[in-house]
């Protein structure tokens, strides 16, 4: 767990106990995540590699990280197409975004 | 071909084959004596038609035929040996047939629909041959029988109706419904017909004003915001969203003129002190009563287009003593000045910022005077298309001795001499930190000197539309200026306005190369904002000496050079070189600029089938 700082991926913990692990480059689209998985930060989860977001449900967190990869996959394209969300997720996916600062 | 009419030479010379047996017999006949004559025969001879002739010529066709077709089948197999024949025309036919069908074939060509056709399936077939191959498509399906005819399935040789639906065969020929069937299942979809390597200029350049940069995903943030919207009228409550959100919904649900009696419902938050609604013309005079009864605490409200408001909605404002400190309205033309004077009388001391838009039917001059004698502690005051007002109501202006952000624009047939903006300037000027005078025609070089000598604390300014300033003013202004560097300086339309010389006079009139240069040297450390659309005779040399090697403008992220038509390709390229930070650049009618490199993050926002490059990626813009 300790060597996990340089790992290449990291954990994302849903309040209802799932676990996402997706590339660090990926989860560092979110600016929170980003400045909480800083290693040099000295917050727990930069040292564990492990984030909790306690306020938001595996579905939700799904969704996220799913956005995350999809935009890393398309980072260097043009015109891409917005991700799907579906409508009754969108509000509370509205509220992480806000949270996350994605 | 031959098929389309042979059945019917086959029945007629047989016919009249069979009567001819009587006929030929007749000239050895004597005289006289006849044999039993049909009425039809007896017409035809008086006609002098001979069914023997007729059957002649017929034998005479066929036999010809038959010695083309073995000619052709020789000839076409020694082809085969040799090369193939570019004809697509490989059946056997008389030259007749064949020079009518190659006319038909060029008539076809230069059709509309041919042309239609072409369009459709362009990219798929462009060489002579399959222009050829289309031409005679379209002609054999001229010459397919009409619904309700029978004729036989090209596959299975079945006799069948011919109908509207009835499918082409493989050859030219119709199908049966059986044999569509199948072949229905066999034929893949063609391919779709595949776009140009280039970018839709239109939905590309609306993306670009959006400030959607064209590469990467958009935030999960912006693309949830845009799904909330699409199902606005499935939502109940937004819940709590933060007040930045709500701003950002009613910004886009305000763009897309959804803001309704329903939807402001998800607006009303009793906590919040402010309300922000960028498009009202769908609420009645209810919804502000709702409004106002609602959020009880409001200190802040803007509205925009809110034509059905009336004066009881101010009444009530006064009545419940609402802590109203800033008022932004957009066309409240129902509200008459009676109403107005009142509300500033009652509520006016606790104004601090004031907006309003586009009135026309009331707020005259006494209105305004009111507004600056009630009104004193108003920092912010923006009066723009105010229809009743004019110089009268300007000199009240520097009796606001708390302002600090001042914003004005008459209507252009108002005419506004200089002397109140002066007057304006000595007495407030030391104290604003934003100053736009919008289309002030006729301020001459004296409010120049003003601001020079006056404002101390300036960091937004803006001066448009106007044909009277002199360069040698605007550069005096800007030069030995204590007043410190700039953020927001849109100086857009000083120029010369003559159409019998476009160069302008030798004086130069409006924004020019000196004062160009003097501004970005005063300001070039912070500026932000830089809008000097329409600034014609700002020359290249200017442009060069600016953006030249080792100038460096660290925080420009705005820059509009529209109708600077100098600014080519190199001078681009020294722009983005010198404004690292650069977001948009709008070029509208730069047509110099047709090739350039931009960086990422940057919306190049005007070009004109430019091709443009970024980080590898080339777009031509399709026009």
């Amino acid at each position: 767990m300790v060597e996990s700082t340089q790992s290449e991926f990291v954990t994302i913990v849903s309040n209802d106990g799932f676990e996402f692990i997706i590339p660090r480059s990926a989860a560092c689209v979110s600016g929170a995540l980003r400045r909480s998985l800083d290693p040099s930060s000295k917050f727990p989860e930069g040292i564990s590699g492990r984030c909790e977001l306690g306020e938001f449900s595996g579905v939700v967190v799904e969704k996220i990280c799913e956005y995350f990869c999809y935009n890393e996959k398309h980072k260097d394209q043009v015109n891409v197409p917005d991700m799907d969300i579906p409508p009754e997720l969108c509000l509370e996916l509205l509220m992480a975004a806000d949270f996350l600062d994605t | 071909m031959k098929t389309d009419f042979e059945p019917q030479l086959y029945e007629s010379p047989n016919m009249t084959g069979r009567r001819q047996t009587r006929q030929s017999r007749q000239p050895t006949q004597p005289q006289g004596i006849r044999g039993p004559r049909s009425a039809l025969t007896d017409y035809l001879a008086s006609n002098n038609i001979s069914a023997q002739q007729i059957r002649d010529d017929w034998d005479r066709r066929q036999a010809e035929a038959q010695r083309q077709s073995d000619q052709a089948e020789q000839e076409s197999s020694n082809a085969a040996e040799e090369s193939r024949s570019p004809s697509v025309l490989e059946s056997p036919e008389d030259p007749v047939q064949k020079r009518k069908r190659q006319q038909a074939i060029v008539r076809i060509k230069n059709s509309k629909e041919f042309a239609k056709r072409k369009a459709r399936f362009s990219g798929d077939y462009d060489d002579e041959d399959d222009d050829d191959l289309l031409a005679l498509q379209i002609h054999e399906e001229k010459n397919r029988p009409k619904p309700g005819q029978l004729a036989n399935c090209e596959i299975c040789d079945k006799r069948f109706t011919v109908t509207p639906y009835s499918k082409a065969g493989p050859n030219g020929g119709l199908l049966c419904v059986d044999c569509s069937k199948k072949q229905k299942a066999d034929e893949k979809k063609p391919p779709a017909k595949k776009r140009a390597p280039g970018i839709g200029r239109r939905q590309n350049q609306a993306n670009l004003l959006d400030g959607l940069t064209p590469h990467g995903t958009q935030s999960l943030l912006e693309t949830c915001i845009k799904k909330v919207a699409d199902y606005i009228h499935d939502i109940e409550d937004f819940g709590d969203l933060p007040p930045s959100l709500l701003l950002r919904l009613g910004q886009i649900l305000s763009r897309r003129r959804a803001v309704t009696s329903r939807t402001l419902d998800l607006f009303l938050r009793p906590q919040y002190t402010s309300i922000d609604l960028f498009d009202c013309a769908k609420l009645g005079t209810d919804d502000y009563h709702k409004i106002m009864a609602s959020m009880p605490r409001l200190t802040r409200v803007n509205l925009r287009f809110t034509t059905p408001m009336k004066d009881q909605i101010f009444h009530y404002m006064m009545e419940r003593d609402m802590e109203i400190k800033d008022l932004h309205l957009d066309g409240p033309n129902l509200v008459t000045d009676a109403c107005w004077r009142q509300l500033f009388m009652k509520l006016g001391h606790r104004f601090l910022s004031l907006k309003l838009w586009n009135l026309d039917s009331a707020f005259d001059n006494e209105t305004a005077r009111l507004m600056c004698l009630h009104c004193s502690n108003l920092q912010r005051l923006k009066l723009k298309f105010l229809h009743k007002i004019d110089n009268e109501m300007l000199e009240e202006i520097s009796t606001l001795k708390s302002l600090h952000h001042l914003s004005l624009r008459f209507l252009n047939e108002t005419e506004i001499k200089t002397e109140p903006l002066l007057e304006i300037m000595s007495s407030v000027g030391a104290q604003l930190e934003t100053l736009s005078l919008e289309e002030f025609e006729f301020a001459d070089d004296r409010l120049l000197q003003h601001i020079h000598e006056h404002c101390r604390h300036l960091t937004k300014l803006r001066l448009t539309l106007n044909s009277t300033f002199t360069d040698k003013g605007l550069t005096a202004l800007f030069t030995g200026w204590s007043n410190p560097a700039l953020t927001y300086v849109d100086l857009n339309s000083l120029r010369d306005v003559d159409m019998t010389n476009p160069a302008g006079p030798e004086e130069s009139i409006g924004l020019a190369s000196d004062s160009f240069v003097a501004l970005m040297a005063h300001s070039g450390s912070k500026i932000q904002h830089l809008n000097i659309a329409s600034c014609r005779h700002v020359s290249y040399k200017a442009f060069e000496q600016v953006f030249a090697e080792g100038k460096m403008y660290p925080n420009l992220k705005y820059l509009d050079i529209s109708f600077s038509t100098v600014v080519d390709d190199y001078l681009a390229q020294c722009i983005f070189r010198c404004c690292p930070a650069l977001q948009r650049l709008v070029v509208f009618a730069c047509f110099k600029i047709r090739d350039v490199y931009i960086p990422r993050g940057l919306a190049l926002i005007g070009t004109v089938g430019a091709t443009i490059k970024i980080d590898g990626i080339t777009q031509t813009e399709t026009i």
